[in-house]
């Protein structure tokens, strides 16, 4: 439970909000490098944290985000011509280059340098690991650019994709670190999902439904155990990662790629739910990439031309409930990430905290919330910079670890949990 | 035609959701098992808490409550909902054990705080996760122990 106006401090993403200050301090993942293929292609409409803003890639390949509309009478840039280093409205010609600086206004006399008044709010854009990232704060608190493993690997070692959730960022983001539902909601895709059958793991997974947890603080944000009974006396764990404000890596099974997401808030009642897997010593192969633009593993299917998945409310996420009947199907929905994502969203937009009956195995959720609120109030009443925007905080791994019985796994699975450039994830 | 989920999911609809209430209060009983457990429980008493009660074991693994008073474990477990232990790391949470095994006969949830852990040697912290891990259900180790107000709060007490 939270109270009414915790549950707004956490939920609420717009510019002037505490919440929306202190996620500007991040580098958040803006579009797919796909999105802007070449230079001078059309421009992309993004909406992020509230603000609705335009991206594009110049004649040179310079990548700019900035206000969509024009500053003259406050038509849409999408509708603008990306040409000669720059993105010319298609109303009265006035064009801007990707700092939101404006080049041009063929109406007022060239000597004028009255176009020099002109310039668009935007925020740096650059390119790393198929992503294109943005901050969004403050120039001089600009971080270093991410450091996220998933995005330092070579290409051929990583996909991401991303799909838009109809929902508040929070309940999407608790989603992702609520590790007690997967025994329930997800039961039946461990041995059917090419992305995750075949593990050794999964034997302690399915021999034991009712793991038990531990949540510690790491720097960045939290490790969250999930211990099963092993051989010999030993425990198996699975580490999920989460680092602030919306970063999660699930613990890997076998020789499968590892997966996670980012959860970015497109407004307070949509977010993006990017989902990436990667390899941090293998190229995935051409069948996990199939699998993975086919909607398997964490990664869905769109409505054509679109990231709206497929199966949506419009559709009621097409619900089987034979399947659901017969078992196939815990939900009746298919897909790891749209049986997260129809409940998530049927929680409403914002959903209300004051109402909730959390029990202890939500105590990730719990300390999660706990940690976001103490660095909202230390970063609004001390400016102190928020755990996570330190690229030191961002080199971490999940893992899937067979321990001895008394070992704190934050101290045996030490090494397994921070990337290590070419030495391969800690998997059963 | 607007699919069901599209109009219910909607911000609209949430008003009418029904506001009765949808739980009872539930009863938690917090138990430190040592020292730098007694310490976090003592301030923790002294919040305004509904159902919660708050108890020491002592040197020789019985209960007390926080004024010195005998408590017997197994009453003490009996109506609880919840039961919540804090020890620090050392080894010296040797209560746990009767307290989970009463807690196991009643089916009573169990969750263990260990506190100072960030600053503790690892082997410390093992031998109090050793204690505690067998009897817990779920585990918290937390460089704040004001997170156990957030989670008493969380869960109603």
């Amino acid at each position: 439970m939270l109270r009414k106006v915790q549950n707004d401090l956490l939920t609420q993403t717009g510019p002037e909000t505490p919440m929306g200050r202190m996620f500007r301090r991040y580098w958040v993942p803006a579009l797919l490098s796909d999105e802007l293929p070449e230079n001078d292609c059309p421009p992309v409409r993004v909406k992020l944290l509230s603000e609705r803003l335009i991206a594009f890639r110049d004649t040179n390949g310079r990548y700019g985000l900035m206000d969509e509309f024009c500053a003259h009478r406050g038509v849409s840039l999408w509708f603008g011509r990306n040409e000669d280093c720059g993105l010319r409205c298609s109303y009265h010609g006035w064009k801007y280059d990707v700092t939101g600086q404006c080049l041009d206004v063929p109406s007022e006399p060239e000597a004028s340098g009255f176009a020099n008044k002109i310039r668009l709010q935007s925020y740096p854009l650059v390119e790393r690991g198929g992503v294109l990232w943005t901050y969004m704060g403050p120039p001089d608190a600009q971080p270093p650019a991410p450091e996220w493993e998933f995005i330092t690997v070579p290409r051929p070692q990583t996909f991401a994709s991303k799909r838009l959730q109809e929902c508040n960022w929070l309940q999407a983001m608790e989603g992702g670190i609520d590790s007690s539902h997967v025994s329930w909601l997800h039961r039946g895709d461990l041995d059917s999902d090419p992305l995750f059958k075949g593990a050794r793991g999964n034997q302690y997974n399915l021999s034991d439904a009712r793991p038990v947890f531990e949540v510690v603080e790491s720097p960045g944000g939290l490790y969250i155990g999930a211990r099963r009974n092993a051989e010999n006396g030993d425990y198996y764990w699975r580490i999920t990662q989460w680092v602030m404000p919306s970063f999660t890596m699930i613990a890997p099974r076998g020789s499968h790629s590892v997966h996670g997401h980012f959860w970015i808030p497109v407004d307070d009642e949509s977010c993006w739910a990017w989902s990436y897997d990667y390899h941090p010593v293998r190229d995935l192969t051409e069948a996990e990439i199939a699998a993975m633009r086919d909607g398997k593993g964490i990664h869905v299917r769109y409505v054509p031309g679109t990231f709206r998945p497929l199966a949506n409310k419009d559709n009621d996420y097409l619900i089987d409930r034979a399947a659901q009947k017969m078992g196939r199907s815990f939900s009746g929905v298919e897909g790891i990430a749209m049986q997260d994502a129809s409940l998530q969203e049927s929680m409403g937009p914002v959903v209300d905290r004051t109402r909730e009956n959390l029990v202890s195995t939500d105590n990730g959720i719990i300390m999660a919330r706990h940690r976001l609120l103490r660095a909202l109030a230390a970063f609004t009443d001390k400016g102190v910079t928020p755990p996570g925007v330190d690229p030191a905080h961002q080199k971490v791994r999940s893992a899937a670890i067979v321990l001895p019985r008394d070992v704190p796994f934050s101290d045996g699975a030490r090494e397994a949990l921070v990337a290590r450039p070419a030495v391969a994830p800690a998997s059963v | 035609m607007t699919s069901e989920s599209a109009r219910m999911n909607s911000a609209a609809e949430a008003r009418f959701r029904v506001q009765a209430p949808n739980s009872l209060p539930r009863t938690i009983v917090v138990i430190a098992l040592d020292a730098a457990g007694r310490a976090v429980v003592e301030r923790l008493q002294r919040g305004g808490w509904r159902q919660a009660t708050f108890l020491a074991a002592t040197s020789g693994d019985a209960l007390e409550d926080l004024a010195g008073r005998p408590r017997q474990i197994r009453n003490e477990v009996e109506h609880a909902d919840l039961v919540v232990l804090v020890a620090g790391p050392g080894g010296r949470a040797h209560a746990a054990a009767p307290i989970g095994e009463a807690c196991s006969r009643r089916r009573v949830m169990t969750t263990a705080f260990v506190v100072e852990a960030t600053s503790a040697a690892a082997p410390d912290v093992s031998r109090t996760l050793g204690q505690l891990r067998p009897w817990s259900l779920m585990v918290v180790i937390a460089e704040h122990d004001d997170y156990i107000d957030d989670m008493m709060t969380a869960l109603r007490a």
